[in-house]
């Protein structure tokens, strides 16, 4: 049974508030500005992680709606709008939740298929949603893209309020995460990971657990592309609805460990800074996509688990092995190895 | 009425080729439980040498299908070895998606290095040839590419029907466990079986070029509709796979004929929400719905 | 006896491509009974299991349970109702421990699905559970490090928690080691005297005979035999089938 731990709650606070003193303690608009797309891609991850690593559905439409939150910020405040100041940050709220309700009959559709066939339909999902991003023109201009009011932030400190909105929507995903995962609805999710079929046979009510999860992702997800949109103040639909921001969240969670609270912002502070890096330099740049898929296979191949979980796992086994070595002589004495290799 | 059979004729051809490259897919999936998103890479890929080998030696696209097919079909069995066979068959499926991607993602960067992402055609001097049947034009290229999608499926068909890969091949996809105990080398069938489903991918790709312009990205186009058609198909089933295609082909001709060439675009969207509404285990029955 | 019958079985059949899984499967359940469903390896005895359970769409065929028509049969709405069934093959959820196994199989409403996961009262319950089926010492492990045995031990624990009319179990004993039956065959008595009727498919001819009354023999996806245990043992259609094949 978990309960709240208080080392749980000293790291979650350590954690929030290194976060939050970042932005103050180092200012360049350089830095920031990574630390921004770092927190977008923790965020991302993290909603990701709650459909992905807790109920095993691999859900490739997120990137779809990150682009309705983007398209929808952008027709909100035009350029003709004014500079919007803060009003942006203050409706994410509503546009998650419109964005949630959007995608339970998509959900609905999708979760008729399970497995590696949902993964599919929402590939493809994510394909359609990029083809009517080009194809709607009176909601997104086409590729011609659209324009956002710019704000009139004051430019030294610029990024800070957009990295501070994305951290508040991380730490509500987190919250969310950590909610549902005592709740009965982690544990609904976790028997559907498991055995779904068998779940269905003892009544649990497997339907309505997945659309929840999935419009609750979804939602943090939409809210995420409406900062995004705000930031970069001017969208088109190729990099609003993009399938290396699906693929980008996907790899974080895997890279800090799937199903585990922290997991996918560890992946983001280790991936995205040199992401941002390689992405800016125009001589590193053409090597990127190369880079990234090379990344991405490497992690996959040896660290399928990925770092957390084997770290827990290794710490595990040191601790096993010493509570051996100080047991009695008898078992210390030089003695077949059982370590079993995994 | 003119239109409509103009449409469907035109469908029918793009259908032929879409049989093609998707039978690779569910080749693949049958064998080896993997989906495979480099597909539409390597047809992407099989299209640049194409394009290389014309306008630097003057091959004839058709002809470079000889020399596109062995060079994939030995870049596919490398892919298994190195990264497919790795991932642990609990986690095959799921994981073979990401990691296909993670290759289709590379091969796309490479491709970008070497060719940058400008569109490119392949055009011999037959590109814009077309003739005239009882008043209905068709391109003499589709005519062709059709007539080399059949013949390579008969190919294919054949070697799974007639030969002892073939056998072991259609034994692993029914049965892995008894195939294996029968003395079915399974890796050595998952290597070459993928190996052969890029390759015949490819071969579609040699051509490709020269009945639609390219560049490294096109491969997401390819693979949203391949991926759609396998899921129409069944997951698995050949036959499955053909007749999706060939809807494909022929739905996408009628909506670009009758409304308009964009909505064509979403054709497989409109298919596969329709399909998985009335029938969420495909046209040929074999989504995966769980095991029991 | 003047039993009332609690699952009813008619015409069930069930075609897989050109193989006739179950044809024409007629039988009953009554109330109180532990009731054997038995018949050689492929007779269709697990089939007849998800076409009840509605993990399968059966082609023809009605089942009824409580003397009501099961329309569209869905194994969560069964289950509401008290129809709850274990596989042949143990499953549990591997990744979870065995308190969480046992508490997600308390049928909550959907609104409750935010609540806490495991509330005081769940874990009593859940513990008390598993000590009464002797798994008590591994309540915070995961399932999936049990034995079969004992995982077959969790199955049978965990639909409990539904509280099931009637159980249906597949092979309880297959795969289990001697001792581990005996304990089996003594919790599936207990549950019995609590109430519960079961419907057992097992191939453990000394446990059916010593549990089951009445018993159903099926060959070939069809109901060839029925009755007391020395009946349908000296039956000659059942010895022809086990013997036949
Ligand atoms: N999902 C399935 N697909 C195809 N054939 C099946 C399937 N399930 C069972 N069968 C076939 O139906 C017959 C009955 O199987 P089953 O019900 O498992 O028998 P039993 O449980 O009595 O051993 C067998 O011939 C088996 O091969
Ligand atoms: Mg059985």
């Amino acid at each position: 049974m978990r309960t709240v731990s208080r080392s749980g709650v000293a790291l979650t606070v350590v954690i929030v508030a290194g976060l939050a003193a970042f932005p103050f303690v180092f200012q360049a608009n350089w830095v920031v500005n990574i630390a921004v797309f770092t927190m977008m891609y923790a965020g991302l991850a993290t909603a990701w992680n709650l459909l992905g690593g807790y109920s095993g559905y691999i859900s490739l439409c997120n990137a779809a709606f990150f682009g309705v939150g983007a398209y929808a910020i952008a027709n909100l405040f035009p350029t003709s709008g004014g500079p919007p100041g803060s009003t942006p940050f203050l409706i994410l709220p509503l546009l998650g939740l419109g964005a949630a309700i959007l995608s339970i009959p998509i959900g609905w559709v999708a979760f008729r298929t399970r497995g590696v066939t949902f993964a599919i339909v929402t590939i493809s999902l994510l394909f359609v949603a990029q083809t009517l991003a080009f194809l709607m023109r009176s909601f997104t201009r086409g590729s011609q893209g659209m324009g956002i009011g710019v704000p009139r932030f004051s430019v030294a400190t610029y990024e800070r309020p957009f990295y501070l909105a994305l951290l508040a929507i991380f730490v509500f995903a987190v919250s969310v995460c950590w909610y549902v995962r005592r709740a009965k609805l982690g544990l609904t999710l976790f028997a559907i990971r498991d055995d779904e079929d068998r779940a269905r046979g003892l009544g649990v009510d497997t339907e309505i657990a997945k659309l929840v999860t999935f419009a609750m992702s979804l939602g943090i997800t939409a809210m995420i592309g409406g900062v995004w949109a705000y930031y970069i103040t001017y969208i088109y639909p190729q990099f609003a609805v993009d399938p290396l921001i699906t693929i980008g969240m996907v790899l974080m969670v895997f890279l800090g460990g799937k199903g585990t609270l922290w997991g996918p912002l560890l992946g983001a502070l280790l991936l995205v800074p040199a992401q941002r890096l390689l992405a800016q330099n125009a001589s590193t740049a053409r090597w990127y996509l190369i880079l990234y898929s090379g990344v991405f296979l490497l992690v996959i191949l040896l660290l399928p688990r990925g770092i957390i979980p084997s770290v827990q796992d290794l710490i595990a086994r040191l601790r096993s092995k010493s509570d051996r070595d100080t047991s009695p002589p008898a078992a210390t004495v030089p003695t077949v190895r059982t370590e079993v290799v995994p | 009425m003119r239109l409509f059979v103009q449409a469907v004729i035109l469908g029918l051809l793009a259908g032929g080729v879409y049989a093609l490259m998707a039978s690779g897919l569910t080749l693949a999936f049958g064998i080896m439980r993997v989906i495979n998103v480099a597909q539409g890479v390597m047809i992407i890929l099989g299209a640049y040498v194409s394009y290389t080998l014309f306008t630097h030696f003057g091959v004839d696209p058709f002809l470079s299908v000889l020399f596109v097919v062995p060079v994939v079909f030995v870049l596919g069995v490398v892919i298994e070895l190195v990264f497919i066979r790795p991932l642990r068959p609990s986690e095959r499926e799921e994981l073979s998606l990401l990691v296909t991607w993670a290759v289709a993602l590379g091969i796309e960067g490479v491709l970008g290095l070497v060719y940058s992402t400008t569109y490119r055609s392949t055009i011999p001097s037959y590109a814009n040839a077309a003739w005239r049947i009882g008043g209905f034009a068709v391109l003499q290229v589709q005519v062709y590419a059709f007539g080399l999608s059949v013949v390579i499926l008969a190919v294919l068909g054949v070697v799974l029907a007639k030969t002892r890969f073939g056998r072991a091949v259609r034994g692993t996809v029914q049965n892995p466990a008894s195939a294996a105990l029968l003395g079915v080398d399974e890796r050595k069938v998952a290597a070459i079986g993928f190996g052969l489903s890029v390759a015949t991918a490819a071969a579609a790709g040699a051509v490709y070029g020269v009945v639609t312009p390219f560049n490294p990205g096109s491969h997401y186009d390819l693979i949203s509709l391949l991926l759609t058609i396998i899921v129409l198909g069944g997951m698995g089933s050949l036959p499955g796979t053909v007749v999706a295609a060939v809807l494909m082909g022929v739905s996408q001709a009628l909506l670009a004929t009758y409304i308009s060439p964009t909505s064509a675009k979403l054709t497989f969207f409109i298919l596969l929400i329709g399909i998985l509404v009335v029938r969420p285990q495909g046209l040929f029955g074999a989504v995966e719905r769980g095991k029991l | 006896m003047s039993a009332q019958t609690l699952l009813e079985v008619d015409g069930l059949s069930k075609r897989f491509g050109g193989v006739a899984a179950v044809s024409g499967a007629t039988f009953s359940v009554d109330t109180g009974t532990i009731t054997g469903l038995i018949g050689p390896n492929g007779s269709g005895k697990t089939t007849v299991f998800n076409l009840i359970t509605g993990y399968l769409k059966a082609d023809a065929g009605t089942v009824r349970f409580e003397g009501e028509r099961v329309r569209r049969a869905n194994p969560r709405r069964l289950y509401r109702r008290g129809l709850s069934r274990t596989f042949q093959q143990a499953r549990v959820f591997p990744e979870m421990t065995l308190v969480e196994n046992l508490v997600v199989a308390v049928a909550v409403p959907v609104w409750a699905l935010g609540r806490r996961g495991i509330s005081r009262a769940d874990a009593a319950r859940a513990e008390e559970l598993l000590d009464r089926f002797g798994l008590g010492s591994h309540a915070h492990r995961k399932a999936g490090e049990l034995s079969f045995g004992q995982r077959k031990l969790l199955e049978f624990a965990t639909v409990l928690l539904g509280r099931p009319r009637l159980v249906l179990l597949d092979e309880p004993a297959s795969g289990v080691n001697p001792l581990m039956i005996e304990q089996m065959e003594r919790h599936i008595r207990d549950v019995h005297a609590e109430g519960v009727t079961f419907l057992v498919v097992e191939h453990d001819m000394n446990l059916v005979m010593r549990l089951c009354d009445p018993i159903v023999v099926l060959d070939h996806g069809a109901k060839i035999a029925e009755g007391h245990p020395a009946d349908v043992r000296a039956d000659p259609a059942v010895l022809d089938a086990y013997l036949g094949d």
